[in-house]
């Protein structure tokens, strides 16, 4: 069973050798630039730089799959008029300014949402990394979520007490972000991705109350997981125990969560939807800062507790060194030996 | 001179609006405290700050979450700013509890759980320098030495930003060696406050308070020993 079998079999739900073991969120990984020679910020923006260094995830960190669309979620903010802060080698783009912080009167979804930001370049990266790896590997694009992106939009603090004091407003900026992530996870699909990863770190228990997950996400998800040409995969941050059963309802054919949630509950409340679940070593505190005895450990109880695709619990942070992102390969496969 | 009965009135009311993050009300019966002549820092202790400890508690049993915590905090702000200027007037000097300086670490502009952070330290009495997010280095020690603050608090959410803080902690020790420093944040835990030489952790907002009259308690007894 060849990698991209592997990988999307186990998608599918059908048999597989072994769990698949990747990243399913971002690695812009310093000690990846370093070995494949290119490097953020020109990996941020140009074509080739960032299908370079999509591929050195595969060929230095062991990933069964790789990325398209860059190493930041802050695509969708981007084109539809966020100011982005400077990246650097070990930092990634972040939202600076929030462009409707006095109001969403005048939101709407521009008609040339794809020619805007990255999206330009990412037309002739995903074209570039399919050419060089489509045969053998699963490749996924990824943004950010509809939520998150109108949370950037309009100032997260300001956008959560909207949720429950204005939620009509709420409503009008979904309406447009959800656009938004349906024309770049359709646009990644048409240049030949196999599956699209939707981050959305605002929607999460962290700082959203369940409640109003399901009341004012949920909707939104389904949605746009009904108007996509494949499989999504939604990724929430933090302890999203008390939304595992929303976020396995909205569609999507995967959950990726942190190890701040409970996976092996995660888990059987996921298959119980035909969902699979991505996770979840730690990034913070064992994939950047432990040893790689500690990410080893956790990557064979994430196999204990099942993932389905062994996977860190969120984005690889820039500085994690090399020796402690290999553990995991190195984890599942003495796992299956 | 409001009676005993409709002091409480006013103080049980204050709770209630601060819990259902009702800004008006709270502003309204603050109003109503100064005017009637209940003591302002009775009102800001057992109508505010009570009211935002019985929030905690709807946090701690994840009936609230940070949604709701920012409406109570906007509420409690909304009678603290009438009822500051009022103890101010009353010539009544509160307990000097203590002094942060508080901010968010260069490269990170997330700064929600600063502010839960700074509005616990409000209104608990201490004074508070808040430099906001995305603070370069220089300025926490530039800070602390200007205003000689009992407690500095950094705060990351990013593992990108986290990365700063030993450097920080370094140069405000050498700076001033008295100075206890508190990080917080979604990456932090106990080992990487040991790790990056910082003195204090708190997991949220409703711990950090007590964490820093702890160090602070700890500091004093240090020095008496001395």
């Amino acid at each position: 069973m060849n990698l991209k079998e592997r990988v999307l079999n186990r998608l599918q739900g059908k048999e597989v050798d072994q769990t698949p073991v990747g990243c399913t969120t971002t690695y812009g990984v310093v000690d990846f630039m370093k070995k494949c020679g290119y490097e953020r910020p020109l990996a941020d923006t140009d074509p080739q730089a960032m299908t370079e260094l999509a591929i050195a995830g595969h060929t230095y960190g062991g990933f069964e799959w790789v990325k398209a669309m860059g190493w930041d979620i802050a695509a969708l903010s981007e084109a539809l008029g966020c100011e982005l802060g400077t990246p650097r080698i070990d930092r990634q783009y972040y939202i600076n300014k929030f462009p409707y912080a006095e109001g969403v009167e005048n939101i709407v979804f521009p008609s040339d949402f794809l020619s805007r930001g990255r999206f330009p370049a990412y037309r002739e990266h995903i074209k570039l990394l399919k050419e060089r790896v489509g045969d053998r590997l699963v490749i996924f694009g990824e943004t950010e979520g509809a939520f998150t992106c109108a949370a950037n939009l309009v100032g997260p603090e300001q956008f959560i007490k909207w949720a429950i004091k204005k939620p009509d407003q709420v409503a009008k900026t979904l309406e447009v972000t959800q656009q938004a992530a349906i024309a770049a996870a359709n646009f990644a699909f048409d240049y030949g991705v196999d599956f699209f990863v939707f981050a959305e770190p605002t929607s999460g228990p962290a700082l959203l109350n369940p409640r109003i997950y399901e009341k004012l996400v949920l909707p939104v998800e389904k949605e746009i997981v009904s108007q996509i040409k494949g499989p999504v995969v939604l990724h929430v941050c933090g302890d999203t125990d008390p939304i595992i059963e929303f976020m396995c309802q909205t569609g999507a054919a995967g959950i990726s969560i942190e190890e701040k949630a409970d996976l092996k509950r995660a888990v059987e409340i996921a298959h119980g939807y035909g969902v699979k679940v991505f996770g979840n070593v730690a990034t913070a505190t064992t994939i950047f800062s432990g040893t790689p005895e500690e990410v080893y450990r956790e990557a064979i109880t994430a196999l204990e507790n099942g993932t389905d695709f062994l996977c860190p619990g969120c984005g690889i942070a820039p500085g994690s060194p090399l020796e402690n992102i290999v553990q995991m390969k190195k984890a599942r496969d003495d796992f299956f030996k | 001179m409001a009676s005993e009965e409709r002091t409480q009135e006013i103080l049980k009311g204050l709770q209630q609006a601060v819990i259902e993050f009702d800004e008006d009300k709270t502003r309204e019966l603050a109003q109503a405290a100064i005017d009637e002549g209940v003591d302002p820092f009775l009102a800001t202790l057992e109508g505010l700050a009570e009211g935002m400890i019985l929030v905690g508690d709807l946090y701690n049993k994840k009936e609230y979450f940070v949604s709701e915590l920012l409406l109570c905090a906007d509420a409690l702000y909304a009678g603290l700013d009438l009822l500051k200027p009022a103890i101010v007037a009353s010539g009544r000097i509160s307990e000097a509890k203590g002094s942060i300086v508080l901010g968010v670490v260069e490269g990170d502009v997330h700064d929600i759980g600063k502010n839960l952070i700074k509005m616990m330290f409000d209104v608990a009495g201490w004074t508070v320098y808040d430099l906001g997010k995305d603070v370069p280095l220089e300025k926490f020690v530039e800070e602390q030495l200007r205003t000689d603050s009992d407690i500095v608090g950094l705060s990351a959410l990013m593992t990108t930003s986290m990365i700063s803080m030993p450097e920080i902690v370094q140069k405000l020790k050498e700076k001033n060696p008295r100075v206890r420093i508190m990080l917080g944040g979604a990456p932090i835990t106990p080992e990487t406050v040991e790790k990056y030489g910082a003195d204090g952790y708190a997991k949220d907002a409703g711990t950090a308070v007590d964490e820093a009259i702890k160090l602070i308690k700890m500091l004093k007894t240090e020095e008496k020993a001395k």
